[in-house]
């Protein structure tokens, strides 16, 4: 785990999150380290999602805070938190259906900096510039991705995987520090899972950022993850090196002794 | 005060009759999530048609008056049952594109059957006046008044008291569960657009015997009551009836105070004021659905 | 997908296929064909017609401005003739008042951000739908503004308006009004296509399928839809002052609500969201009222127009390009999978 590349670490504090009288979140109180890619896991409705809509501010907090690095970013929206470095994918894919791959992911470079709606609408020279900077941009990431041949297909006729990866390619487009990934793995078969697990390895390595993914595949996180949080009820509840988490006594119980009860 | 007196009745009779209207706009809405943008010709349809079959057709009056009604009922569940209904998921606002098409449809089709000019309709008793403390009361007004009360009363009623009312509600929360709870989804739906066919007829022919009917002349009044429920809120019941009540008195104050050209500009300025001074949070649909 | 394409190593050189290569034949090509089809009235239609071709450049225009706003940002305005009309009327007064085309557009480009400011920013942070409802509210307002000015604007009976002269150019000469039009209408169609390629486009385009995504990467979706409105009411604006020194007459009916509803059907059956379809969109808007006038039957056009509308969003929601695209893709696709077996 190096934190030498300057991606930062990810704090909650005392994070409590209400929708009406249901308590979403209660009092959570995580740390993900830096530079690291971490697991949230938990039962369903253990508030994992909610916990990643807190950190991007998709939800709002009822009491606690969020800090990135040494900024506390609790009062920033959704749209400023991104500008921030703070960029997720979703569990369901929202992507631009029946626009190109390589449309997809430009419209992920926002964060890089644009030149200003007139420059770009009268093509000054430094719409020219930008446009090259996230075209170079795009294609690293398609490539790394492996998605380069599909660049000018419609997204809607790829098959889901593909789709998948055509987000998490918005996602990392920008090279944010801090990645959130709601169930990348949802619906894909196990082949499809390993070939997820080394494209989001090898991004690791090639843009170091602090990254969370949260999973149900135990196998997946193992793999993939050096440090694992454990939700349950929205509550925090462990955690640790994916060994300590996976062989704590609560973990287990919450996670198989009543994770077919645990639907709320 | 009897000038005054007068305008605020002339204010709440239009007003009660934009509500009326809204109310078959919400119940529609809240049910199947869509606008209707032909609405207006909807009730265009039972005003203009009952015109020409007691006027051209020789017809007595409540029998064209029934005919008009039918037919409004008819078109209005007709556009949900071969076109809302049919509407690819995930396409959001083709409802009002749809409907737009419909609005020129209707419009195009009455002028082509009947003609473009606009006439006289029965009074309804417009023409029978009464005075109560210096204010001219028309049976009209009370008519009105009387039925925008009792009709937005008895949806309230059964819409909040009824097992009907569970139902519809439940299915415009969740159309799936409401499905395999035992309920015909599409049926309710399409119950709802005829019963707000039916509203679209009753205020049609309302505001044509007050003022006269053609093609056109429920627009300026549909725009009105979707302003209304855009400040009050599509998904709330008591809000956007009030609002349009109170849009009826401003329009007639307005109209009192600067002249009879004053109306048009004073509720384009009452929408953007109102929309750039309101919170966001208040005036806002349900956001998209959270990730 | 294949393991195969999914683990090959990062190539050092660009993709070819991802870059720019491309780009310019197709460019060149397009710029070609636009040019071929633009030769076609001046060379081989009379003057009625060059006429007609005139008004349809003025219309592409407006439905390219349309179509930026509907088409590529999902935002419904139902009054993009009114801003037509805002466009046309202050042409008009300028005329009057002894200026002369270039100091009209510039009235006219800054009238509309004006008119566009006022109606957009307070609507447009809250849901689409009420943009549309208070787009209808302008409409009513101009169409009032227009009935209590008539010393003005001439009020409910129109007004004449002078032809655009520029140089040896006089706009009440069909071929003339044809070339002077042209030139906007290609100005605007490039940097419709051009805005395709930037942020800016691609902003929109995530404004209307999914405002989450969009802010999740960091866009302003307010500012976005404020700017598509901006850009889509200056179109328009230019656009009437096109009609206005092309026909030479102004009246309200031009710019009311059923003129704003006819624009809309032009995008939907066009294609929205396509370049192509706004022309499509335009040509259709105005040589189909000829064509049902010549055919006898002008009543036809706004019975058809309305049918048209609510069967093509329904059953063709991409229109006539994106019908023309499926096929294409169908017959390229079976040639596709060919190649890919061998």
């Amino acid at each position: 785990m190096s934190t030498a590349s300057g991606a930062p670490h990810v704090r909650t504090e005392g994070l409590t999150v209400r929708y009406g009288a249901f308590q979403a979140l209660r009092d959570v109180t995580v740390s993900l380290p830096a530079g690291a890619i971490s697991g949230l896991i938990g039962p369903n409705g253990a508030g994992k999602t909610t916990l990643l809509n807190a950190i991007s501010g998709f939800t709002p907090i009822a009491e606690g805070s969020v800090h990135i690095g040494h900024r506390n970013i609790t009062a920033l929206g959704t749209r400023r938190r991104a500008l921030a470095g703070v960029v997720r994918g979703f569990q369901t894919v929202r992507l631009m259906e029946r626009e190109s791959v390589l449309t997809n992911v430009l419209v992920g470079t926002e964060r890089l900096p644009q030149p200003n709606a007139l420059a770009q609408f009268l093509a000054l020279p430094s719409q020219w510039r930008a446009r090259n900077r996230d075209m170079a941009a795009a294609t690293e990431v398609l490539d790394l991705l492996g998605l380069a041949r599909q660049a000018h297909r419609r997204v809607d006729e790829l098959p889901f995987a593909s789709r998948r990866l055509v987000e998490v390619a918005r996602v990392l487009v920008s090279s944010p520090s801090v990645i959130l990934l709601d169930e990348p793995a949802a619906g894909l078969d196990q082949e499809g899972r390993q070939e997820l697990a080394a494209v989001l390895t090898r991004v690791h390595e090639n843009h170091p950022s602090t990254m969370v993914v949260v999973e149900h595949d135990v196998d997946l996180v193992k793999s993939l993850c050096s440090y694992v949080i454990a939700l349950d009820s929205g509550a925090f509840l462990r955690d640790g090196t994916p060994a300590e988490v996976f062989g704590d006594r609560q973990v287990q119980l919450a996670y198989f002794g009543r994770a077919a009860s645990a639907d709320a | 005060m009897g000038d005054l007196g007068q305008i605020l009745l002339g204010g709440v009779t239009t007003g009660s009759l934009y509500a009326l209207f809204l109310l078959g706009v919400l119940i529609v809405f809240q049910v199947s999530k869509s606008m209707n943008f032909a609405y207006g010709q909807v009730g265009m349809i039972a005003a203009f048609s009952a015109w020409f079959f007691y006027s051209e057709q020789g017809l007595p009056v409540p029998v064209a008056l029934m005919i008009g009604v039918l037919l409004a009922v008819i078109v209005n569940s007709a556009i949900d049952f071969a076109a809302i209904r049919r509407i690819p998921a995930g396409r959001p606002g083709l409802d009002l594109v749809v409907t737009l098409g419909i609005f020129l449809l209707i419009t195009a089709v009455m002028q082509q059957l009947i003609d473009a000019n606009a006439h006289t309709f029965v009074s309804l008793g417009a023409d029978t006046r009464t005075e109560v403390a210096g204010v001219v009361v028309s049976m009209s007004d009370g008519i009105v008044i009387g039925l925008t009360v009792v009709t937005v009363l008895a949806a309230y009623l059964l819409l909040n008291r009824t097992s009907l009312g569970t139902s519809l509600r439940a299915s415009a929360e969740d159309a799936g569960i409401a499905q395999a709870a035992g309920v015909n989804v599409r049926a309710l739906r399409t119950a709802t657009w005829a019963v707000a066919g039916l509203i679209a007829a009753v205020v049609a022919i309302l505001v044509a015997s007050r003022l006269s009917v053609d093609a056109f002349y429920m627009t300026p009044f549909l725009i009105k009551a979707f302003i209304a429920g855009m400040i009050g809120g599509l998904d709330r019941f008591w809000l956007p009836l009030v609002v349009a009540v109170a849009l009826g008195v401003y329009e007639s104050l307005a109209v009192y105070l600067l002249g009879a050209s004053a109306g048009t500009p004073a509720v384009f300025l009452l929408i953007i004021v109102v929309l750039a001074l309101v919170p966001k949070r208040f005036v806002n649909e349900r956001n998209e659905v959270r990730a | 997908m294949t393991g195969t394409t999914m683990t090959r190593p990062r190539r050092g050189g660009k993709n070819p296929t991802v870059g720019k290569g491309r780009g310019v034949p197709r460019l060149l090509t397009r710029v070609a064909v636009f040019a071929v089809i633009a030769a076609v009235p001046p060379l081989l239609f009379d003057d009625y017609w060059v006429f007609m071709s005139a008004q349809v450049l003025a219309f592409a225009v407006a439905t390219l401005g349309l179509d930026i706003l509907y088409g590529r940002t999902g935002q419904m305005s139902l009054a993009h003739a009114s801003f037509m009309g805002v466009g046309a009327y202050t042409t008009y007064v300028m005329a009057t008042n002894g200026y002369g085309p270039a100091m009209q557009l510039a009235a006219v480009i800054g009238v509309a951000l004006i008119a566009a400011l006022v109606v957009s920013v307070p609507t447009l942070r809250l849901s689409g739908m009420r943009l549309a409802l208070v787009t209808l509210a302008f409409g009513e307002l101009l169409a009032w503004a227009i009935r209590n000015t008539t010393d003005l604007t001439g009020g409910t009976q129109g007004a004449s308006v002078d032809p655009f002269l520029f140089g040896r150019l006089d706009s009440s000469e069909p071929l003339h009004a044809y070339l002077i039009a042209l030139v906007p209408a290609a100005i605007a169609t490039a940097f419709a296509v051009h805005l395709g390629r930037t942020q800016l486009g691609r902003r929109m385009l995530a404004v209307r399928d999914s405002e989450l995504a969009a802010e999740s990467v960091g866009v302003a979706v307010a500012r976005t839809k404020v700017t598509a409105f901006l850009i889509s009411a200056v179109y328009a604006g230019v656009a009437g002052w096109l009609y206005a020194g092309i026909t030479g007459f102004i009246a309200p009916p031009d710019f009311d609500l059923f003129a704003s509803v006819y624009l809309f059907v032009a995008v939907v059956i066009g294609g929205a969201g396509t370049v192509l379809g706004a022309w499509l969109g335009a040509s259709y808007v105005v040589l189909m009222p000829e064509v049902f006038t010549l055919a006898g039957q002008p009543n036809l056009y706004p019975i058809v127009g309305g049918a048209l509308l609510a069967i093509v969003a329904l059953v063709v929601p991409d229109g006539i390009v994106g019908l023309g695209r499926n096929v294409w893709r169908r017959i390229r696709g079976v040639r596709g999978d060919e190649e890919e077996s061998k």
